[in-house]
């Protein structure tokens, strides 16, 4: 899929969403996300931040407006063009998601899976990030084995692993306390220097304050966008780095298992 | 395909324990149906072909007995001038009075009593001749003579076996449909079990077909599973019901066998339904499915 790094990666048009006959939960939502751009989504507790992620990620329709996802109207792209423009969209889903039964390898090796990649890219891939978020020695453990902390890293590791253009977390640092919280906003701002677009759903205001990236302000299903850009306006992206060892070790050098492995080479990574 | 990797828990629930019984009992029921069709198709067409080349003449005795050599002989010179006759044979007063024992008793034959003349005719494999035009032919020139034609009453036989044939391919209907309903059932209960799984992998970018491949190639094996169990049930049953046939047998029906390729039909039964398990569950699927976006 080529993408225009001077056209929104996502863009909202006046987005309405209610559920069946309810109210509006989301209302005139506008907005457009520049390629490489760092958000937070902040908002009360049922303002709407989930919804708009779902928007977002494409589990939704919106009952009036128009999304555009990497430039592509979403009500007039055919549906089975979907799932690749889903893969390249990463969640790290509120409550994870993981699949239960299947073990850390087979989860995070999902999106590869479904997007039909070769068996031993799959293979050393996989390894390779699960060794980077230091689970290196849980490759074949069930999530309901995992603490949550674990857990957590198994599932960004599955929202990372295809490299997306763009990075959705839902409240990420919910179940976490700050030391971790930071951590993880650590590596988001690491995939974002890659390139990848990232927006982080939390009610961690003194996180969102200590990052300093603009911020979409829900309140009562509106939005504004707060201390960054004027929506449209494109930011060019930032320099595509390799991960520092610095900032991995910085990352998950005290994590409570495994050692962290090397930096996994994103550029591969299909 | 039996070792093949799945990302929904779908060998875990309970339904994969109980969809190859039922699968099992469709078989086990399409199976005795379709050998009976198969049967009755094959005995249509021995009687078919055995009765339905010949004809019987029949010469009433007149009152002078002196007369009926010549009308006899009257109507071998018409058969002889009909083309359409592959051969005839009259038949001689002992085989007659056999055919009349169980009648008249042994004794029969020591009375004086006036014996119609028979011609059993055999017509050409052919021939278009029926027994009407022939009976015509005969009544003009010898009085008394008629044509017995066995198509007539054997047409009632074989309407009868078409209708019981027509019976048994409805019960293969019926139990078509009961197939994909039970396997849309079971299809349906899967998605709502796994729905949260499934909500996953089509999030994650999975394409539809991908989805659909992981419960269809479950239903080709569960199907496969219980096509075998009532295939394996169904087998000595039709043993047991060809040898009950083969007691009661008398010379008026025809030997009820079921040849190679009639097995064959009946051994692919359950490949037949674990495909249209396979089909139905991947439809099911898929159209579930269309209702996410």
């Amino acid at each position: 899929m080529d993408i225009d790094d001077n056209k929104p990666i996502v863009s909202f048009e006046n987005v309405g969403l209610r559920y069946g006959l309810g109210p509006e939960v989301l209302q005139d939502v506008t907005f457009s996300l520049a390629p490489g751009s760092f958000h937070f989504l902040v908002g009360e507790s049922g303002a709407g931040k989930s919804s708009l992620l779902k928007l977002i990620y494409l589990a939704l329709k919106p009952s009036r407006g128009l999304i555009s996802l990497f430039g592509r109207d979403i009500a007039t792209t055919p549906r089975r063009e979907l799932p690749a423009m889903r893969r390249r969209v990463g969640v790290v889903f509120q409550e994870f998601r993981l699949l239960n039964h299947l073990s850390a390898f087979d989860n995070v090796a999902l999106p590869l899976r479904v997007a039909g990649a070769k068996k031993s890219d799959i293979q050393k891939h996989v390894v390779e990030l699960l060794s980077w978020v230091g689970l290196k020695d849980h490759l074949d453990a069930r999530p309901p084995t995992l603490s949550g902390g674990q857990q957590q890293r198994v599932s960004i590791a599955r929202a990372v692993i295809a490299r997306p253009r763009v990075l959705l977390a839902d409240e990420p640092t919910g179940n976490i306390d700050d030391r971790m919280g930071l951590r993880l906003m650590h590596l988001f701002e690491e995939l974002n220097k890659l390139g990848t677009t990232v927006v982080i759903a939390t009610h961690n205001s003194r996180l969102v304050e200590r990052m300093g990236h603009p911020k979409m302000l829900l309140d009562e299903g509106w939005l504004e966008i707060v201390g960054g850009r004027a929506p449209g306006e494109s930011q060019a992206p930032a320099h595509k780095k390799e991960f520092s060892e610095t900032v991995l070790a910085d990352t998950f050098s005290d994590v409570d298992d495994d050692a962290p492995g090397a930096p996994p080479d994103f550029e591969k990574l299909i | 395909m039996f070792t093949r990797r799945s990302d929904l828990p779908l060998d875990k629930d309970a339904l994969s324990r109980f969809l190859p019984w039922l699968i099992a009992f469709m078989v086990f029921l399409a199976v005795l149906a379709l050998a009976g069709m198969l049967v009755l198709n094959s005995t249509a067409e021995r009687w078919d072909q055995g009765v339905s080349g010949t004809l019987t003449i029949q010469i009433i005795p007149a009152a002078n007995p002196e007369d009926d050599n010549g009308r006899l002989q009257k109507v071998l010179a018409i058969l002889n001038r009909t083309p359409e006759i592959d051969h005839y044979e009259t038949l001689s007063d002992d085989k007659l009075l056999r055919l009349l024992e169980p009648w008249l008793g042994a004794q029969a034959g020591t009375h004086d009593l006036p014996l119609p003349r028979l011609i059993d005719v055999e017509l050409k494999a052919d021939s278009k001749l029926d027994g009407e035009t022939l009976s015509r032919r005969l009544a003009a020139e010898v009085p008394g003579a008629s044509v017995d034609d066995h198509r007539v009453w054997l047409s009632r036989l074989v309407r009868l076996i078409q209708t019981v044939q027509g019976l048994a391919s409805m019960v293969l209907v019926f139990i078509a449909f009961a197939t994909v309903g039970t396997v849309v059932f079971t299809t349906r209960t899967g998605l709502a079990i796994h729905r949260s799984a499934i909500e996953v992998l089509h999030l994650i970018g999975a394409q539809d077909s991908y989805v659909a491949g992981q419960f269809s190639s479950r239903a080709l094996i569960l199907g496969l599973k219980g096509g075998i169990i009532g295939l394996l049930l169904a087998g000595p049953t039709l043993f047991a019901i060809g040898h009950l046939a083969r007691q009661i047998e008398s010379s008026l029906l025809p030997t009820i066998t079921l040849e190679p390729a009639h097995w064959a039909a009946l051994g692919a039964l359950p490949l037949v339904v674990a495909l249209i398990a396979m089909m139905t569950a991947r439809l099911t699927v898929l159209k579930t499915l269309s209702r996410m976006l």
